[in-house]
């Protein structure tokens, strides 16, 4: 099956959760089958994160053959997809975050997941870090890489 | 003894020795009876000698002579007190003009002691001098170039340090302020330019 991945779901936490929440639809479905007396009270509800996912796959959670083919997707994106850990100042906005991810599924990888971190000594900008390497697009950097045109530009007010 | 009385003593001597040969002379003329007057006249010689040269006569001699003799005798006291006292200045003069003269000799050594000495010091002290300038302007010289490199180096050290002050400063003065939405577009506009770089890592992580 051929997972297409929300914005809402960024990294491999969304992912497992999703997993899991369908691992208890199944849960659920397979009690209330052996009950033959279904709770309208206790149905569990369905996070907009897994509803939104099932809508853009045009998946059917009341079916179990598609909750299994998408949870079998969603582990298997966990497994192969690039996982990428990005940091910021502060805690980005949704909106913000989403057109990030979205940036990373257009430009790097569509299944692309992304772990959020907080570095405040930053600034502003970001510090992205894959699996073997470091991209530091922060604010701090900027100013450390050009420190000597800091100085010029001191030294030309002094005079 | 004076002239006169070496004359006085002559001439008494003289007279009495003339006498006594007129009477010989004449006791011994021809025509007289040699034996008898000759024998006659050496007794009348006797006793005129004894007659004139007797105790009184003699006594008075001793004495003249022994006056003179003193006389003598004060007079050369008196000479050679004077050449003594005489020898005396002369020799103090010449002891004074020596002892003048070789202290002025010593005085002179030791004048020229003391100038050569002076000379040396002098010598030596300018010596002294000329290697303390020297050493002086070596320190000078080691001194400002030693202050111009740890001038150099603090203001090479201040300037990275105001670099990093300004960073800082900067860093902190923008903290945590900036929305991230404000930043979207410079993050975007990173994340663009390091696009490939991060395809590259990504395919070969893979």
């Amino acid at each position: 099956m051929e997972l297409k991945l929300t914005l809402a779901v960024v990294g491999p936490s969304e992912i497992r959760r999703s997993v899991r929440e369908l691992a208890g639809l199944d849960d659920y479905f397979v009690a209330s089958a052996a009950r033959q007396n279904t709770d309208a009270a206790g149905q569990p509800r369905i996070t907009q994160l897994l509803d939104e996912l099932a809508r853009a796959n045009g998946i059917n959670l009341l079916e179990a053959g598609q909750r299994k083919k998408l949870s079998e997707a969603l582990n298997q994106v966990l497994k192969d997809a690039p996982s990428l850990h990005i940091s910021f100042a502060r805690e980005p906005s949704p909106k913000a975050l989403e057109k990030i991810v979205s940036w990373f599924r257009d430009n790097i990888d569509k299944n692309s997941l992304l772990q959020i971190g907080l570095q405040p000594s930053i600034a502003a900008g970001c510090v992205l870090r894959t699996s073997n390497q470091l991209f530091d697009m922060s604010i701090r950097a900027k100013l450390d890489k050009h420190g000597s045109t800091l100085l010029s530009l001191i030294a030309g007010a002094s005079k | 003894m004076n002239t006169g009385g070496l004359i006085l003593i002559v001439g008494t001597l003289a007279a009495a020795t003339a006498a006594f040969v007129w009477l010989a002379m004449k006791i011994s003329k021809p025509g007289h009876a040699p034996g008898k007057l000759k024998g006659g006249l050496e007794a009348a010689a006797n006793v005129d000698v004894e007659h004139i040269f007797d105790d009184n006569f003699r006594e008075e001699l001793r004495n003249r002579g022994r006056l003179h003799f003193e006389k003598i005798i004060g007079e050369n006291a008196t000479f050679l007190q004077q050449d003594l006292r005489q020898t005396t200045t002369q020799l103090n003069d010449y002891m004074r003009a020596e002892i003048t003269r070789t202290l002025q000799e010593e005085f002179k050594k030791y004048e020229q002691s003391i100038a050569d000495a002076k000379q040396i010091a002098v010598g030596s002290i300018e010596k002294t001098i000329t290697t303390i300038d020297q050493q002086r302007q070596f320190l000078e010289t080691q001194m400002i170039t030693q202050a111009e490199a740890q001038k150099k180096h603090v203001l090479e050290q201040f300037e990275k340090g105001m670099a990093s002050i300004v960073n800082h400063y900067v860093l902190a003065a923008i903290g945590d302020q900036i929305d991230l939405s404000d930043q979207l577009d410079y993050i975007l506009a990173e994340l663009e330019a390091n696009k490939e770089a991060i395809l590259e890592d990504i395919k070969r992580g893979a």
